[in-house]
This record gives structure tokens, sequence and C-alpha cells, in this order.
């Protein structure tokens, strides 16, 4: 860029214009990238719906060899098969992830708020991980939160975050660890619900605490990294939080666990 | 008598796949791949249940509630089927008389117990 001519009368005038004509470029290209994030949203859209449907017929197909209802299968079989169905499953639950991204993205998304216990919610999600939790010998355990007025907002979404950040924690979280979920309050009237999921898994470098709530964004995004994923969750869970007018942050540091918290008001917001 | 599902659904993998699932459950099945052939086979047979993707080649699969519905053809129980997870479309299959509408794929255990539900 070089610097006006002073001595020139002329000069602020053809400043301006080489400005106007800049702003125009930059508002050009504005639009292109707007217009090319809107076609990646669709495609991304009709990709992750017609994929559902190849795979709904081959989980179909192995439940229906699974249950032996085609003839018994000998316990090899079986397990084999089951393979299938729980291969299938989790590519499943990573479609369902890129969808609610993408509706994120597209502000599709939007809340059915109610009034709920929270504890009960956190439980619900407890209990749904306990199996995969226990195959690596990890507790989750509720800490307190038996006294807290009730939420009020949208229970499938809570659901959605809690279940991310308490999946990232068994994912994260080497044998024989703890996973937490605490509660306390903040604010002047003690009126923000603050929850904790802790656990005592590898934790995360300072440098990455915002990366990570990137979408597409993984500390570890080597081929060969062991924990694979859309890299979409906590950029999910950031946006569903965020509807409900709260925040969620890390604190952690590599080798001493890991804690992620978001707050909810506990008032009705509308 | 068996009782009758009536499958609609444009893809091959996936009428394939009930087919065997609701023959070995017991049920009659017939099967319809476009809301115009679905229109054809519930009005010429009785339906127990229809099992119906929303999104057909030739239309909406809520197209087919409304003319059985005007024909006096209606299924005993219509359980819908979609791959949209949202509550506009849940929202949009109860108001056109669906019973049920199931996330894309349903455990057939769960597929099995709705249809017996409905059936009682």
């Amino acid at each position: 860029m070089s610097m006006p001519d002073r001595s020139d009368p002329a000069a602020p005038k053809k400043r301006l214009k080489t400005l106007e004509a800049e702003a125009k470029e930059a508002q050009r290209t504005i639009d292109e990238l707007k217009a090319r994030d809107a076609l990646k949203t669709q495609f991304l859209s009709n990709i992750s719906h017609d994929l559902r449907t190849p795979l709904a017929a081959i989980i179909t197909h192995a439940e229906i060899l699974r249950e032996g209802m085609l003839g018994d299968l000998n316990t090899k079989q079986r397990d084999s098969v089951s393979g299938i169905v729980n291969g299938g499953q989790q590519l499943l639950d990573m479609i369902d992830e890129i969808l609610t991204y993408v509706r994120g993205a597209s502000d599709q998304v939007t809340l059915a708020r109610t009034t709920f216990s929270i504890t009960e919610v956190v439980d619900q999600v407890r209990l749904l991980n306990q199996a995969l939790a226990a195959k690596k010998g990890l507790t989750i355990e509720r800490l307190n939160g038996e006294d807290l007025p009730p939420v009020h907002a949208d229970r499938d979404k809570l659901k959605h975050v809690l279940g991310n950040l308490i999946g990232n924690a068994i994912k994260f979280t080497p044998e024989g660890g703890r996973i937490w979920i605490r509660f306390s309050r903040r604010g002047r009237n003690a009126d923000e619900l603050v929850v904790e999921v802790g656990d005592t898994g590898r934790g995360i470098s300072r440098g990455n605490h915002e990366l990570i709530f990137r979408e597409f964004a993984q500390v570890d995004a080597s081929p060969s990294r062991p924990h694979h994923g859309t890299g979409l969750g906590l950029a999910i869970a950031r946006k569903l939080v965020e509807l409900h007018y709260g925040t969620i942050w890390v604190e952690s540091e590599l080798g001493k666990g890991s804690r992620f918290f978001f707050t909810l008001p506990l008032t009705a917001t509308t | 008598m068996s009782a009758r599902i009536l499958i609609v659904e444009d893809s091959p993998l996936v009428t394939e796949a009930f087919s065997i699932l609701f023959t070995e459950a017991g049920y009659e099945v017939d099967t319809a791949a476009t809301v115009a052939e679905a229109i054809e086979r519930g009005t010429s047979e009785v339906v127990d249940v229809m099992i119906l993707d929303i999104s057909l080649p030739d239309g909406s699969g809520l197209e087919v509630l409304g003319a059985l519905r005007d024909s006096g053809s209606l299924p005993r129980a219509t359980l819908a089927m979609t791959g949209h997870n949202d509550s506009e479309s849940h929202r949009k299959c109860i108001e056109a008389g669906c019973a049920e509408v199931l996330l894309k794929p349903v455990p057939i255990a769960e597929l099995l117990r709705q249809i017996k539900r409905h059936l009682q």
C-alpha cells in the first residue's frame, strides 16, 4: 500500500476510490465464501442423509442374522455379526453428529425448553455410558446435585452435550481412571448453574484449549491418531450450550486430567 | 391369517432387509417403491400395517396416507420411517396420521415390537 501524495490535491479522492474498490472486492470475496459455505452445508446434509439408507440395510440384515431369525449361529459367527452391528451403529452416530452440526451451522437448531431435574438427566446419561466405561474399568460418579432447583432447558440438547463430554472423558481416560460430574452455582443470585465433567485422563495442553471447540479440530489430526471421530462433538456442544445463553470451557493440563465446564441459567430465559 | 405389511420404500436394499425380517417374523409382505405404487397396492389389498418412507422419488410418502384415507383404505397403523431427525418432520408425520415416527435405522426388536403393539 503506497502513502498518499500530500502535494497532490486530487490524492484524497484517488485514495477514496481505491478504498471503495478494495471494499467492493472484499465484499465480493465474502459473498463468494458464504455461497461456498452454504454449498458445503447442503452437501454435508444430503450426504449424511443418504448414508443412512444403505447403513439401515446393513444393520437390519446383520441384526436378523444375530437374532438367529435365519437359523442358529455359533458363538464365533454371532460375535462376528455383532461386530457388523456395532460398527454400523458407530458409523451412524458419526453421521448423526455431522447432521447435528450441519443444522447448527445453518441455524436450523431450535430449542424446545421444558423444566426438569438436571440430576435426572445426568443419571440417565451416566447409565447409558456405564457399559462402555466399565469395559475400561472406569467409574462415572455424580458427586452432588440433590438440592438443585430444576433447569429450564432443552432436555434432548442437554443430553447431547452431557453425552458428548462423558463420551470424550471415556475415550481419553486410561484404564482404571475416574470420571465425575459436579455442580456448583455462580452469579449475583446464584442463578447460574455450572456443570463440571471431570476426568483423570491424559489432559489437554493449554495451547489447545480453544482449538478443541472448533469444528473439525482434533488435537492429534494425524491419520495414525489413536482416537478417531468427526472432530465435531465439542463444536456442537458449544453451539448447543450457547443457544441456552451459556458458556463452555475447559481447564486442563497435559497429564493432569481435564475438567470441562458449562453454564446454564437456573431461571427461565426467553 | 397373518397380518399384512406394506413396505413403502424406494431403496431396494432396505426393502429386501425388511421383507426378510417381516416374512421370518410371520407376516405377509407387500412392497411399493413410489407414491403411485403405494396407493395402488394399498387400495387393491387390505393392509394392516404400512411402513412408510417419507422421501419417495415421485413425492412425499405422506401423500400416500391422504390418498388411502380418501378411498377408505387406511391401514390399521402407519409407521413412518425417516432419515430426518428433527421435530418439524416428526410433527408433519403425526399430523398426517402416522401412529409412530421412527428414525432409520430402527433396531429390529423395536420395529417388531411396534408392529405387534399396533396390531393388538
